[in-house]
C-alpha cells in the first residue's frame, strides 16, 4: 500500500467529481431537497403497537382494561414488566412503543365507583406512532370508562366527571414534532441516497472509459485503488451528514440529546454498508446508467421497509420479516433513539450487532467481487 | 502504396540489440472450460517492434493482460523485462508502458493533470517530471494545450497523449493494444513515426493491430488464432509460407456473386474479396489449369481480367485461418 498513490487517486477523483455534471446534483442538491421534503412529513395508520403493561393492581378490572387495549387491534402486549424501571428500559431499547400503567387500587376505586386513574406512556421519538398510540389509548380508556361506570346514576357525592382519568405522558419528544423524528433519520437516509449512488458510479465509470484497465497495468496495487476510490466518497458522505445535522439542529431546532460517539459509530457502520452496496452495484453493472438505475430501484423498498417513513408496526408479517435484512432499519432506530433519547450502546446493542454483521457481509462480498472482476 | 513510405529503413535491426524483453513459455489461460490462450511460446527482443495479430476473441488481449501482470496465467511461465509475471507482477508493471485502443486517459482531467497523475504513480522526481513533460508535450504536439480537458482533444491528440502517459517513466517495453484503431490515416502515420523513434532508442514494442500495412512494418510477427500461435516470424517468412501457391486477382462485375459461385470448386483453395476485386488462391495449379474465366463464365459471370499477384500478409493470414478451420 502506498500513501503517495492513494493521495494521487483521491486528488484525481475529486477533480473528476467536481467536473462531473451527473454527480454534482446528487452531491449538493439532493441533501437540500431531502431536508425540505422530509423535514415535514405525513402520518399514517398504525396497528399492533408494542405495548408494555405494568399491572400493579392484578384485579378483574385491571385485566379488563388490558383486554380492551389488545382487542382493539391497535396494541399488542409485548411484555409485562414488574417495575417502572424495567418498563423504561424496554422503551429505551425500542421493544415497546407505548406503556400502560395500572396503579394499585385501581380495581377498588372502580368497584366503589370513585374516580380512578391510568397512565399511558408513549415513546415520542417516533412521532407518528407516538401520536397514534396516545390517541388510540385515550379512546380505549374512554370506552372502558363508560363500561365500568355506565351512563347511569352517579354515586352520591361525586362530580359528573367521574370515571377513569387517563394521564397520557409522551416521553422524549413531548410535542411530537414530526421533524424531530425525520431529521435524525435523514442523517442515515442521506448516506443511503448519496454514498450508494455516487459509489455505484465510481468503478463502472472507470471501466467504461478504460481507465480501470489502464490503472492496473501501473504499479497501483488493488488496495491502493480501493482505498483511493472509497475515501473520497466516504469524505463526501460525511460532509453531507454534517450539513444535515447542522441544518437539522439550527434550522429545524431538533433537540440533540444523544452522543456523537454512539451516532458516529452507527453512521460509520452504515456508511461502510452503503459504500459496499454501491461498490457491488458498480462492479456488477456494465454501464453507469445501469448502476444508477439499480441504485434508485433499491432505494424505494429500503425507504418503505425501514421504518423511515412508515412505521414497521403497520406491516404484514411476511413483509416484516424482510425488514431484518435492511440495514437502514437498524441505523434509523439507532439515530432516532440516540438523537432524541440518548439511548446508549447498552440498549441499542441488537441494532449495532445487526448493522455491523450486515456491513461486514456486504463489504467482504464486494471485495471478493472486486478481486474476481479483475481476474477475468 | 504504403502509408509509411521510405521510413522502412529506419526500423532498427533487432539482432544488434541483444537481450530479450519478453520470454514466454507454454503460457496458458483458461476461463472455466474455455481455453483463451493455449500454451503459447514467444520471444520479443529489446528494441524490436513485435506484431501480435489475430482476429477478435483469439486471445490477444488475454495474453497482454497476463504479460502485464494483471491476470495470472493458468499454466506456463513468462518473463517480462527480466521479471517473472507470476512472482513479481509489481516489478513487471513498474517497467512497462501500456496503451490501449481506448486511450485510457482521464477524460475529465486536463492534459497537464493526466501527466501529473501518471508521473506521480511512477514516482518521478520533480526535475524528471519537468523534463519528461516538456518532451511529451513537444512529441505529442500539445504545447499550448496543457490546460485543455482531455475529452475535448481530437482522437489523434488523445492517442499521442496516451502514448506520452505510457512512456512518461521511460519504460523499455511498451504494450500497444490496437493503438491506431479509429484513427485517421494521417494520424496513424504520425503515430507510427513516434513508434519507430522509440524503437530506435532501444524500446521494445509489443503491438496488436488489425491493419496489415502496419503488420508489414513490424520486425517480427506472431499470428494467434483460437488461443494458438499458428504462424510466427518476420513478415517475409510468414508470406513465404504461401510462396508456392498461385494467387489470382479477378476483375469481375459481381464479385460477391462470383465468390459464391466458386464455393465448392475443387480447383479453388481459398477465395475472398480484396477491395472490389476477387482474390483466389488456386494452390499449386497454374492460371491456365484452373481456367477460372471459363468456370465463372459458365455460371454467368463475365471476367474482365485475371492477374497473378504476389501473396500479401493478408493472403497469408486468410490461408492460415482457412487451414485451421479445415482442421477443426
Amino acid at each position: 500500500m502506498s500513501w503517495r498513490r492513494i493521495r494521487l487517486l483521491i486528488w484525481k477523483e475529486f477533480i473528476e467529481i467536481s467536473r462531473d455534471r451527473a454527480m454534482l446534483p446528487i452531491l449538493i442538491i439532493l441533501p437540500i431537497i431531502q431536508l425540505l421534503l422530509f423535514g415535514y412529513v405525513v402520518g399514517s395508520s398504525v396497528k399492533n403497537i408494542n405495548l408494555e403493561v405494568l399491572d400493579q393492581d392484578h384485579t378483574v378490572q385491571s385485566r379488563l382494561v388490558t383486554e380492551a387495549f389488545t382487542s382493539s387491534g391497535y396494541f399488542r402486549v409485548a411484555a409485562r414488566p414488574t417495575s417502572e424501571k424495567a418498563m423504561e428500559n424496554d422503551i429505551d431499547g425500542n421493544n415497546a412503543g407505548a406503556a400502560l400503567i395500572i396503579p394499585k387500587g385501581f380495581g377498588q376505586l372502580v368497584g366503589q365507583r370513585r374516580p380512578s386513574q391510568l397512565s399511558i406512556i408513549v415513546d415520542g421519538s417516533d412521532s407518528q406512532t407516538g401520536q397514534l398510540a396516545s390517541a388510540y389509548g385515550a379512546q380505549i380508556v374512554q370506552s372502558v370508562s363508560s363500561e365500568f361506570y355506565g351512563a347511569g346514576p352517579i354515586a352520591p357525592g361525586s362530580t359528573p366527571a367521574v370515571g377513569i382519568n387517563a394521564r397520557t405522558r409522551v416521553l422524549f419528544n413531548p410535542t411530537l414534532r414530526a421533524v424531530n423524528t425525520m431529521v435524525p433519520a435523514l442523517l442515515a437516509f442521506i448516506i443511503l441516497m448519496s454514498a450508494t449512488n455516487l459509489m455505484s458510479q465510481a468503478i463502472v465509470k472507470e471501466r467504461e472509459r478504460g481507465t480501470l484497465e489502464q490503472l492496473f497495468v501501473t504499479p497501483i496495487g488493488r488496495t491502493d485503488y480501493l482505498v483511493g476510490k472509497i475515501a473520497p466518497y466516504f469524505l463526501l458522505g460525511t460532509m453531507q451528514v454534517v450539513v444535515v445535522f447542522i441544518v437539522g439542529v439550527l434550522w429545524f431546532q431538533v433537540p440533540f440529546s444523544g452522543s456523537f460517539l454512539v451516532i458516529g459509530v452507527g453512521l460509520l457502520l452504515f456508511m461502510l454498508c452503503s459504500l459496499g452496496v454501491g461498490m457491488l452495484l458498480s462492479l456488477l453493472s456494465r454501464t453507469r446508467q445501469q448502476a444508477q438505475q439499480t441504485s434508485v430501484f433499491l432505494q424505494m423498498p429500503q425507504m418503505m421497509l425501514s421504518g423511515f417513513m412508515f412505521p414497521l408496526a403497520a406491516l404484514p408479517t411476511w413483509l416484516y420479516a424482510l425488514t431484518f435484512v435492511i440495514p437502514l432499519r437498524y441505523i434509523i432506530v439507532i439515530v432516532r433513539s440516540n438523537f432524541l433519547k440518548g439511548s446508549s450502546f447498552n440498549s441499542l446493542w441488537p441494532q449495532f450487532t445487526a448493522l455491523a454483521a450486515l456491513s461486514l457481509v456486504i463489504f467482504v462480498f464486494a471485495l471478493s467481487r472486486f478481486q474476481k472482476r479483475l481476474a477475468d | 502504396m504504403s502509408l509509411f513510405g521510405n521510413r522502412k529503413q529506419a526500423v532498427p535491426q533487432a539482432e544488434t540489440l541483444g537481450d530479450d524483453a519478453i520470454v514466454v513459455s507454454k503460457l496458458r489461460k483458461t476461463f472455466g472450460d474455455f481455453v483463451a490462450v493455449d500454451s503459447i511460446d514467444l520471444t520479443v527482443k529489446r528494441g524490436e517492434i513485435f506484431g501480435f495479430l489475430g482476429p477478435n476473441g483469439s486471445g490477444k488481449t488475454t495474453t497482454i493482460r497476463m504479460l502485464c501482470g494483471v491476470i495470472e496465467p493458468s499454466g506456463g511461465t513468462a518473463t517480462v523485462m527480466g521479471y517473472d509475471i507470476c512472482k513479481d507482477p509489481e516489478k513487471v508493471r513498474c517497467n512497462i508502458g501500456y496503451m490501449s485502443q481506448k486511450f485510457s486517459l482521464f477524460q475529465d482531467l486536463t492534459v497537464d493533470e493526466n501527466l501529473r497523475f501518471y508521473s506521480g504513480l511512477y514516482g518521478l522526481t520533480a526535475e524528471k517530471y519537468a523534463e519528461r513533460r516538456a518532451y511529451i508535450l513537444k512529441m505529442a504536439d500539445l504545447e499550448g494545450r496543457e490546460t485543455e480537458l482531455t475529452k475535448n482533444l481530437s482522437v489523434g491528440w488523445k492517442q499521442r497523449l496516451a502514448l506520452g502517459c505510457a512512456t512518461l517513466h521511460e519504460p523499455k517495453l511498451i504494450f500497444l493494444d490496437e493503438p491506431t484503431s479509429g484513427v485517421d490515416p494521417t494520424a496513424r502515420r504520425q503515430f507510427w513515426e513516434l513508434l519507430y523513434d522509440l524503437a530506435n532508442d532501444g524500446v521494445a514494442l509489443f503491438v496488436t493491430t488489425h491493419y496489415m500495412d502496419e503488420a508489414t512494418h513490424c520486425n517480427r510477427l506472431a499470428f494467434i488464432y483460437r488461443g494458438d500461435i499458428i504462424a510466427a516470424g518476420t513478415p517475409q517468412e510468414v508470406k513465404a509460407g504461401l510462396a508456392k501457391d498461385t494467387i489470382l486477382r479477378l476483375d469481375v462485375d459481381d464479385g460477391e456473386g462470383a465468390l459464391a459461385a466458386l464455393q465448392g470448386n475443387s480447383a479453388v483453395a481459398e477465395a475472398y474479396m480484396q477491395g472490389a476485386s476477387l482474390q483466389v488462391n488456386i494452390g499449386h495449379l497454374s492460371a491456365d489449369e484452373a481456367d477460372l474465366p471459363a468456370v465463372l463464365g459458365s455460371a454467368g459471370f463475365l471476367v474482365h481480367g485475371v492477374e497473378r499477384v504476389e501473396p500479401t500478409l493478408e493472403d497469408a493470414f486468410v490461408h492460415l485461418v482457412t487451414e485451421q478451420g479445415g482442421r477443426a
